[in-house]
């Protein structure tokens, strides 16, 4: 059956399979998650922010146990509160580093992974200052901001909202 | 008979000088294992080479393709980044043009702490022997050269262990591996494609970008701040073997004061910490996370915010963080 779901959604059934596969998937709610899941690792598979779901947990449960190939180390738990992940536009040494913050219960950020806000590299984003943002995804583009200085390689996107503020036109 | 010789090796000789000359950095090959280091550390700057590599930290993945010549003592090189939005960095000894094609502008900036495999060192075998204990791995075949394994264990637990692939001619380091304690890797770079030497054109190290845009927006201004200040800000109990790289301001996005960066290395290994006003409303307790060899790590100092990050276990971290002062 989750081949059925993968085939359908990757648009590879015809019309009678099609439907049978979607009928079969909305009548068991364990399918409903399994469809659910697909999508939310084809979003990030894609660099998207993922969809909120109704049952975050379960899912969010499900794509940790998800194998890798290079085992990343766990989040440490020791002070901190909540996930939040940025796709950081990734260079010859830079990484992406997740962030565990602790704000103190002021302003709690969003209880499931979040991309930043203009901040993923499959992303284009408009050459503009980036809208005001939430306490989490400030807090990513921070970690960020730190991260290109002392790289010393600044994302493409971290770097145009600086240099609207002061850089200057010069011909070369 | 014996004139056909003669004449064979009168033929050969110039040849085989000229090889000779060419091996003269690889030949012969280095006796111990801090040699092999030291080796790898020189060819990172003497070697041309230009090549593809893959770099993992932690679950995410990045290509990059890297030139790189060095003729006279002048390094060149050019970095580009395969993966996501382009952008190239081109540099000429310490100095470094960043081209963002997308948003038409050129970074100037002076390295101090940029990483660029396979160029990962920051100091001689003898300063990174301080910290690491030093040892010869299996030999291998990589990417199609025979290649050395060094093993660089640390002599205590405020930094990772290190696996360098060197290769057995040049000492150009082919692959690298960094080992959290329980033996897993947590971020490797690899070259999937690899020309060595001869094959490595001086036109290769040169901007492919800046041709495409017609008028490029110079920001100098990160060249500006790394030539470093007095920050007022210190680490009253550095870790052993790191020693402090640089100290400046940096401008970072979204605040209306440059931020204090202090830069320590161990040769490999590198952290800096970021001292700045708290926002209000700020940060009330320490922070940190993980991921692939990067910790990150923040702690709220009366009116300061203190920020760690760099290729350091967390002990490491905290310990720095903790233990910044305010010079009188």
């Amino acid at each position: 059956m989750t081949q059925e779901l993968s085939s359908l959604m990757d648009g590879e059934l015809g019309n009678d399979e099609a439907h049978r596969a979607i009928g079969t998937c909305c009548a068991s709610e364990e399918q409903k998650h399994t469809w659910l899941l697909y999508h939310c690792i084809g979003d990030a598979m894609r660099g998207q922010a993922p969809r909120r779901v109704e049952m975050p947990d379960a899912v969010f449960a499900s794509i940790k146990d998800e194998p890798t190939v290079l085992a990343p180390r766990r989040w440490t738990q020791a002070t901190v509160a909540r996930v939040a992940m940025a796709a950081a536009a990734s260079v010859a040494t830079v990484g992406v580093v997740g962030w565990l913050g602790s704000q103190g219960g002021a302003s709690a950020p969003a209880a499931v992974p979040v991309i930043a806000k203009g901040t993923s590299p499959m992303q284009p984003v408009a050459n503009t200052a980036p809208v005001a943002a939430t306490a989490p995804v400030s807090v990513t583009e921070d970690v960020q901001a730190y991260l290109a200085a002392h790289r010393q390689v600044p994302s493409p996107d971290l770097y145009r909202n600086v240099n609207n503020n002061r850089a200057t036109a010069t011909a070369r | 008979m014996t004139v056909v010789c003669v004449e064979g090796a009168r033929r050969w000789l110039p040849a085989l000088a000229l090889g000779l000359a060419c091996q003269a950095h690889g030949a012969p090959p280095p006796a111990d294992a801090r040699a092999w280091l030291q080796r790898a550390v020189e060819a990172s700057r003497d070697v041309s080479y230009a090549g593809t590599f893959v770099h993992t930290n932690g679950d995410r993945i990045s290509t990059v393709r890297v030139t790189h010549t060095n003729s006279g003592g002048d390094e060149h090189e050019r970095i580009e980044a395969l993966d996501g939005p382009p952008y190239e960095i081109v540099r000429h000894n310490e100095e470094m043009f960043c081209y963002f094609p997308d948003a038409k502008t050129v970074r100037l900036d002076r390295r101090i702490n940029a990483r660029f495999f396979p160029s990962l060192f920051r100091a001689s075998a003898d300063v990174i022997a301080a910290s690491y204990d030093v040892k010869l791995g299996k030999s291998e075949r990589v990417l199609g050269y025979d290649c050395q394994w060094v093993d660089l264990d640390p002599r205590d637990n405020l930094r990772f262990r290190e696996r360098l692939c060197s290769e057995a001619g040049s000492g150009l380091v082919v692959r690298a591996r960094t080992l959290d304690p329980s033996g897993r890797v947590i971020e490797q770079y690899t070259f999937s494609e690899l020309r060595l030497g001869s094959q490595v054109a001086r036109g290769d190290v040169k901007s492919i970008f800046e041709a495409r845009v017609k008028q490029w927006v110079t920001d100098a201004q990160p060249r500006e701040e790394a030539k470093g200040v007095d920050t007022g800000w210190s680490v009253s109990n550095p870790p052993a073997g790191f020693h402090k790289a640089a100290e400046l301001r940096r401008t970072l996005p979204g605040r209306g004061q440059p931020v204090s960066q202090l830069i320590f290395s161990d040769g490999l290994a590198s952290l800096s910490v970021f001292v700045e006003p708290n926002p209000s409303p700020g940060r009330t307790a320490e922070a940190s996370t993980e991921d692939g060899t990067t910790t990150f790590f923040v702690r709220p100092m009366g009116d300061q915010l203190v920020t760690v990050l760099g290729e350091v276990p967390l002990t490491t971290a905290q310990r720095v963080g903790r233990s910044v002062v305010h010079r009188p």
